[in-house]
């Protein structure tokens, strides 16, 4: 028997009415290149047993890193009894949904494993990217600080849980980041973040063409600081690209429409949600909007097949033309809410506890080109690119500071504009929107939640979309 | 082989077999316990029992890193032997520095050991459960929040000879309260002992801040004085000692770029790091280098004194190594701000007309380098009049430039206390400040 299966059986047991335990590993490496000079290299390799139990309703959870039989079962007996202490201070017990079982195996095989390509090529490629980006004839300004980060990690785990279901998994994922700084004399400075990232082999570092896309955006800096000046006062029509929309609707869509956040079970950290049970049906954007979440998405950074729950992945239709549509959930708040789990269970690592997590959340794209979102707009700003943003813990009041943004006037992109700012309401965004084009890209990211944290994988994304009559915010 | 000392011996002398330069490793083994609740429920408890070592390897120059839990001999060796294999194709490290040369006395820190802490069970519950009903019975409605409770023990062994070990307790109590959705208060108490930990105190102060944030009125953007509490101020000292690090000055991430000895604050402000704080979360008698560890005057009276240095930090910047390794990037131990002269109601007494702030969120800047940000204000946000906290306020926005903020403070409360919270997103073990009173503080509201 193996270990997971081993403490699935201790806890069955002990009295535990469910159990689930995940062995796993995740194996990274990691190189930085900063201003050029190679700072560190080095790896990450962990593995290690979490075991999740419910025992008369009371939910308790343990790991362990050294594998061996009698400290698993020690951990597992202290979880079960934490678990029942917990009950004490609790109203109605933990229920889980009933699912289905499953015993199935799923891997993203990489077409290039991370082992085989050499380091020197690795390192080369920092080494080149930084050598042109630190050229001020290559990119048109000085970039005095550089950073670059390769992430390149496996992840394998074996997913046991006492109703029978059995999924071991294996995923290869590779991040790729940089920060660059822009100066020019008496503008100062312009910072941008780059973040590619792909559940895919080496293969993916080679499709991204990264000195090419660099390139573009360390010049874009320096535009920026030559010839970008001050954005309109007045109330206006804007564009958001690509980017902004994928972040704005991971923020306003996507983390209010968690579960577990509408449950309240966040409320200390990450925050609840402007969204209640009851707004299912309820219109909360404009009909041209839909967004969805997709784990299944292949190549995606936040790719799954099923959830830590041992849930078959769906996609999930969140927003459906402005409309509220579906939640996130658990097994643990979709029995709260009288629906089956959508498979949204994920946990970053062995020893975390699985929680109500997004995979791919992007808007769904509309019918227009970019040129017919823009030729009717008599003054407005394109923000292409964003650089500051937050949003409070009811997802309702959000920031986005542009970073790459245009004016637009009588229907023409123009020059460039400084940092404008966007400070909207959840419902002033989707309620603004007129019309999507027919572009669909994605970026990497990290989103966190939990306590203690947890960083997880996904993509986000979207069209550009024209919003109506916006008045740019700040001070 | 789970003996810490053992692992990290071992380490050493394999790595010296494999022909290393120099080697240090660092073995802990730690056992963390979490209670969560939410809506004044249990929502799990968790239990995680670790061990991990973590081995920085040096080799004609060059520097490399791993961090493993398998510790048998195998798998070390095994890990020991691909670094050096990356180590073979690296190029060298320009800002390269030696391993300190040991041995080195170590003095104790004092207060930092609670064997209560350790053998804490069940009784974690209980602690919850006092914090909810004082909540509770302070006017709020819903509390939600975690205790957690560590006991980790820590071994570093270098080729230097450099060996020390160190063991530390921990506790951490957070409560947030919520009289409805939009009204919300939260309290902290934590430290190092359980006689540090008084759940009752910062569950009461959750729920009358929660209570006080019933019916806000939409707030107008604008400057205002501020004063912001033990939670908020610890939000900004945490940035500013993430920023003191030298790696994230090196790369741009930092507002305090080629400003050493220039004024960032007002003479108000003097900062300062202490590993050796007694009953500091963040506490230890050694750095990851193995130097032994101190103070580190990092602002003193508004003046820009220090940045917080490794070995190769240092080297780079022609200093000395202020003891705050980490292997890859210094970092502050505990950062303290001193308490100034007038009483806490003294220091919103002063205040004609103002907003008070409990705890700052989401910041998150435009440029580190310039320092502009912006940060959710919650969990008690009051206008002042007079001296006095009047009514609760939503719907502002932080919306500042760091050294702005820094250069603004104008007064400090006496009683300087340890806060550690999960909105100290830079991951300064704890920051131990006043309340903080600001003036001309920027504030946005959303447009639509």
């Amino acid at each position: 028997m193996d270990l997971a299966a081993f403490a699935v059986e201790c806890a069955s047991k002990l009295g535990a009415e469910y159990a689930e335990a995940r062995l796993q590993s995740d194996v990274g490496n990691v190189y930085l290149m900063k201003n050029g000079n190679p700072e560190v290299a080095g790896f990450v390799r962990e593995r290690g047993l979490g075991i999740r139990v419910l025992v008369n309703g009371g939910l308790g959870f343990a790991s362990v890193n050294l594998l061996n039989r009698r400290l698993v079962e020690k951990r597992v007996r202290e979880a079960v009894g934490m678990a029942r202490t917990s009950v004490r201070v609790m109203r109605k017990p933990i229920k889980l949904s009933y699912e289905k079982t499953f015993e199935d195996r799923w891997e993203v095989k990489p077409k290039v494993p991370f082992d085989d390509v050499p380091v020197e090529e690795k390192m080369s490629l920092f080494s080149d990217l930084d050598k042109t980006v630190s050229s001020p004839e290559e990119v048109g300004v000085s970039i005095p600080y550089r950073v670059f980060q390769l992430i390149e990690t496996t992840t394998e785990k074996h997913f046991v849980n006492s109703e029978g279901t059995i999924l071991p998994s294996k995923i290869p994922r590779i991040l790729f980041l940089g920060l660059l700084t822009g100066h020019e004399v008496n503008r100062g400075t312009e910072q941008d973040s780059i973040e590619k990232a792909e559940s895919r082999g080496w293969e993916a570092m080679k499709e991204w063409n990264l000195m090419d896309h660099v390139k573009e955006r360390a010049k874009i800096l320096g535009k920026i600081l030559k010839t970008a000046v001050e954005a309109p006062k007045e109330r206006m029509d804007l564009i958001l690209g690509n980017q902004v929309v994928g972040i704005m609707v991971h923020e306003s869509t996507g983390h209010p429409y968690e579960a577990d956040r509408i449950l309240g079970r966040e409320a200390a950290q990450a925050g609840e949600s402007f969204v209640a049970r009851d707004m299912l049906g309820k219109r909360i954007g404009a009909e041209v909007v839909s967004v969805v979440d997709d784990p299944t998405l292949k190549n995606s950074y936040g790719y799954y097949l099923y959830d830590d729950e041992g849930v078959p992945a769906r996609r999930r239709f969140l927003m459906k033309n402005g409309i509220i549509n579906e939640f996130l959930h658990n097994r643990e708040t979709a029995v709260e809410m009288e629906v089956a789990s959508n498979a949204s269970a994920r946990a970053s690592s062995f020893d975390r506890e699985p929680l109500v997590r997004m995979g791919n959340t992007f808007m769904l794209p509309g019918d227009y080109t970019f040129e017919e979102l823009v030729e009717n707009i008599q003054l407005g700003v394109y923000i292409k690119t964003f650089g500051e943003w937050n949003i409070d813990d009811r997802r309702y009041n959000m920031r986005f500071v542009g970073r790459e943004c245009y004016l637009i006037e009588k229907g023409d992109v123009r020059g460039m504009i400084h940092r404008p700012i966007l400070e909207l309401t959840t419902p002033g965004f989707y309620g603004s929107i007129d019309a999507l084009d027919r572009s669909l890209t994605f970026e990497g990211a990290t989103c966190g939640k939990g306590d203690p944290g947890q960083g997880m994988p996904v993509w986000h994304g979207g069209p550009n979309a024209r919003l109506r009559n916006i008045t740019l915010g700040g001070m | 082989m789970t003996a810490i000392e053992d692992v990290s011996f071992f380490i050493v002398d394999a790595g010296l077999k494999l022909g290393v330069d120099e080697i240090a490793a660092i073995t802990a083994r730690g056992i963390s316990k979490q209670v969560r609740f939410a809506n004044n429920e249990v929502t799990v408890t968790q239990t995680w029992d670790e061990t991990s070592a973590g081995m920085l390897l040096k080799k004609d120059r060059r520097a490399l890193v791993a961090s493993v839990t398998d510790l048998s001999k195998e798998g070390l060796r095994k890990a020991l032997g691909d670094l050096l294999h990356m180590a073979r194709v690296m190029k060298p490290h320009e800002s390269y520095a030696p391993l300190p040369e040991g041995p080195f006395k170590y003095q104790p820190v004092q207060g930092l050991y609670d064997k209560r802490v350790s053998r804490l069970g069940d009784e974690g519950v209980d602690y919850v459960e006092a914090a909810i009903n004082s909540a509770l019975a302070s006017g709020g409605k819903r509390t939600a929040g975690t205790l957690l409770t560590r006991d980790t023990e820590y071994s570093l062994v270098t080729s230097k000879n450099v060996e020390a070990t160190h063991r530390k307790t921990a506790v951490n109590l957070v409560v947030r309260c919520l009289a409805n959705g939009e009204s919300s208060g939260m309290g902290v108490t934590c430290g190092t002992t359980l006689g540090d930990l008084n759940p009752e105190k910062a569950g009461e102060e959750a729920g009358r801040l929660a209570k006080m944030s019933l019916n806000p009125v939409a707030g107008k953007a604008g400057r205002y004085d501020v004063v912001l509490s033990r939670i908020a101020s610890a939000v900004i000292l945490d940035i500013v000692a993430g920023m003191d690090s030298a790696f994230y000055v090196d790369y741009g991430r930092s507002s305090l770029v080629d400003r050493l000895g220039e004024r960032i604050a007002s003479e108000n402000l003097s900062m300062y790091d202490d590993a050796r704080m007694e009953g500091g979360m963040g506490s230890t008698p050694f750095d990851d280098e193995g130097y032994p560890t101190g103070e580190t005057l990092i602002i003193e009276k508004g003046m820009l004194r220090s940045y917080l240095h490794n070995s190769f930090t240092a080297k780079k910047y022609q200093t000395r190594s202020t003891a705050n390794a980490g292997w890859i990037d210094p970092h502050a131990w505990n950062i303290i701000v001193d308490g100034g002269e007038p009483s806490e109601d003294e220091l919103l007494g002063d205040v004609k007309a103002g907003l008070y702030v409990n705890n700052l969120t989401y910041v998150r800047f435009q440029d580190y380098r310039q320092g502009d940000f912006s940060a959710v204000v919650r969990d008690g946000v009051f206008t002042i009049e007079k001296g006095e906290i009047t009514k609760a306020v939503k719907g502002l926005r932080l919306s500042e430039n760091l050294i702005h903020v820094l250069k603004n403070i104008i007064a400090l409360s006496r009683d300087a206390k340890q806060i550690s919270h999960w909105w100290m997103e830079w991951d300064t073990p704890s920051v131990k400040t006043p309340l903080l009173s600001l003036k001309n503080i920027g504030f946005t509201v959303p447009t639509k």
